[in-house]
């Protein structure tokens, strides 16, 4: 905002000084996949010259199938709730009718009831549907989880399109489903950015939805794989673990970077709709 | 009114596939999980209904009782200490001056990097041979070096403050998010009526961010229950039970011990307390926003 009063100097070198402290962790953990074996145990050497070796190391573990993994099941479970969501948050919006009030309660109702204790029943619900073990099952399971938070999103939004859109289209003898997807959703293409880019994070980032629901190493995703790997290489050493870390980081913080001031005016207008 | 009928037909056509992916992997287990919770299951054999008896070992389990109190003392902590500071860090964050979307990204770096990876670095950084303990040697405060995550009382403080790092920086975005949707017109307003500092963030920026206020609050608590990566990963709830939530306790008890049902109520349990916290604060918080 332009209004806003300017900080005073000692405030901004006080807030420099406590970024800083937050930046720490993120330092460290880059300088500490590039140090020796010889420095790595002494926290305050700096390492005097690029080490690759963990680097190579964790790329010559599953680390590309686990990235490939988590892509698949981050882009499907994004791509799948924009897919179901925006059909049912338009209806929500636009129908009065009590059957879909109620559909709008149910789904309302999922953002405070908790899932931890229906693990379980799920683990069981997915091998009855032999589904256990598949990127399918996790794609699914985030579906479910964001449909609520989503269909809400796209009902909010979808109130700020005119309904004289629809009934002209309508009369021009356009099928609902068409009309939706070359009408309505384009329109709603803010709502599906606010979507991807406050949650593609919780999704890449998850550990334990993969952790319980997939057990086979070709189908890991990436942070339980990261788990596993220290897991197993306690007593050897931690430097491959911090590279796997930075590598399994990195395509994030490259999308944020990028996208940063959108993901920004996003969460204002979410919380302005909301 | 042909049309309209074909139109009805065409919206429930548009809801199946939400509500179908919903009741089935939300709501069916949802549901089931309540049955278990009075069973002995054990994921083999057939489930036998035991009454309250899940519940009523519960609270003599040191995992479940220790790990519930953990994270009411991490939800405390949040409320007490966490929303403050990232208010204070968003009023700030919201003043112009040239390094903000430096220090901007900086506070919000942390959100948006894994638990995994933040257990990694943190997990070395508080070992005994760690950087915390170096710093500390290297200026003299020696006398107060520590195994954190290794000490009875160090452990969960140590999980808490690891949490802060990440969660800081989410409340203040939010909080800014709440603090740019204020109109500037009120302040103009509120100065020409000679208000001031203090009585203009009391009277205008808290009220107006009461809504901020709600979601930030509702997040911490519920955050605060749900702990599972951190402890899972750091101590494994240890030493002892002292790094216990709840959560990790349900989760070791499910598959670790195989104890379905059980965990099944300790599940139940958590949900309950995550949804009276839940309806309680929504609705103090929401009748302050009416108030304005």
């Amino acid at each position: 905002m332009n209004g806003s009063r300017r900080a005073s100097f000692g405030t901004e070198i006080a807030l420099l000084f406590v970024s800083l402290l937050f930046l720490l962790p993120v330092l460290y953990l880059a300088t500490m996949s590039f140090k020796e074996p010889r420095i790595f145990y002494k926290p305050l050497e700096l390492p005097d010259r690029l080490y690759l070796d963990y680097y190579k190391e964790a790329l010559g573990t599953e680390f590309f199938r686990s990235l490939l993994n988590s892509l698949l099941v981050t882009a499907g479970g994004l791509a799948l709730t924009i897919f179901v969501a925006s059909m049912a948050g338009y209806v929500l919006a636009r129908r009065k009718e009590r059957v879909f009030q109620l559909f709008f309660y149910l789904f309302m109702s999922g953002m405070i009831i908790p899932t931890v204790g229906s693990l379980i029943p799920l683990f069981k619900l997915a091998t009855f549907l032999h589904l256990i073990n598949t990127r399918t099952l996790l794609v699914l399971l985030y579906t479910a989880g964001f449909i609520p938070f989503a269909s809400f999103l796209y009902s909010a939004f979808t109130k700020s399109i005119p309904r004289e859109l629809e009934e002209s289209a309508n009369i021009d003898g356009c099928g609902s489903l068409r009309m939706f997807w070359v009408i309505i959703f384009p329109l709603l293409l803010p709502a599906t950015g606010t979507f991807i880019l406050t949650n593609v994070y919780g999704v890449w980032n998850d550990f334990l939805t993969p952790l319980i629901f997939l057990n086979s190493p070709e189908k890991m995703t990436l942070m339980p794989m990261i788990v596993q790997f220290m897991f197993n290489k306690q007593s050897i050493n931690f430097g491959p673990v911090f590279a796997i870390s930075v590598l399994a980081m990195l395509p994030l913080l490259l999308m944020f970077v990028l996208t940063q001031k959108h993901m920004l005016r996003g969460l204002v207008m979410g919380s302005v709709k909301g | 009114m042909n049309l309209n009928r074909k139109q009805y037909m065409a919206s429930i056509l548009f809801l199946i596939p939400a509500a179908a992916i919903f009741i089935l992997f939300f709501y069916v287990p949802f549901l089931q999980s309540i049955y278990y919770s009075f069973t002995d299951w054990n994921g083999i054999g057939k489930p036998r209904f035991i009454g309250w008896a899940n519940y009523a070992h519960i609270w003599k389990d040191p995992h479940m009782t220790d790990g519930l109190w953990n994270s009411l003392k991490m939800a405390a902590f949040g409320l007490v200490v966490q929303n403050p500071l990232a208010l204070l860090a968003a009023v700030l964050l919201n003043r112009r001056f040239r390094t903000r979307a430096f220090i901007r990204t900086a506070f919000y770096l942390p959100v948006i990097i894994s638990l995994v990876v933040a257990s990694v670095v943190w997990g070395q950084m508080l070992q005994y041979d760690g950087l915390i303990n170096e710093v500390m040697v290297r200026i003299g405060l020696e006398s107060i070096t520590e195994d954190w995550l290794g000490n009875v009382r160090t452990s969960f403080p140590a999980i808490i403050l690891l949490t802060q790092w990440q969660a800081i920086g989410y409340c203040a975005i939010i909080y800014l998010a709440g603090l740019q949707a204020i109109p500037q017109e009120m302040y103009e307003a509120a100065d020409i009526e000679g208000a001031r500092g203090w009585s203009l963030f009391r009277y205008i920026t808290l009220p107006m961010l009461m809504p901020a206020v709600t979601i930030v609050l509702f997040l911490t608590v519920v955050g605060s229950l749900k702990l599972f990566d951190l402890p899972y990963i750091l101590t494994n709830g240890g030493p002892g039970t002292s790094s216990y939530t709840l959560f990790l306790a349900v989760y070791n008890a499910a598959f670790k011990d195989n104890n379905y049902g059980y965990a099944t109520a300790g599940g139940i349990v958590l949900a309950i307390f995550i949804v009276i916290v839940s309806v309680v604060q929504l609705s103090a918080t929401r009748r302050k926003e009416v108030e304005l």
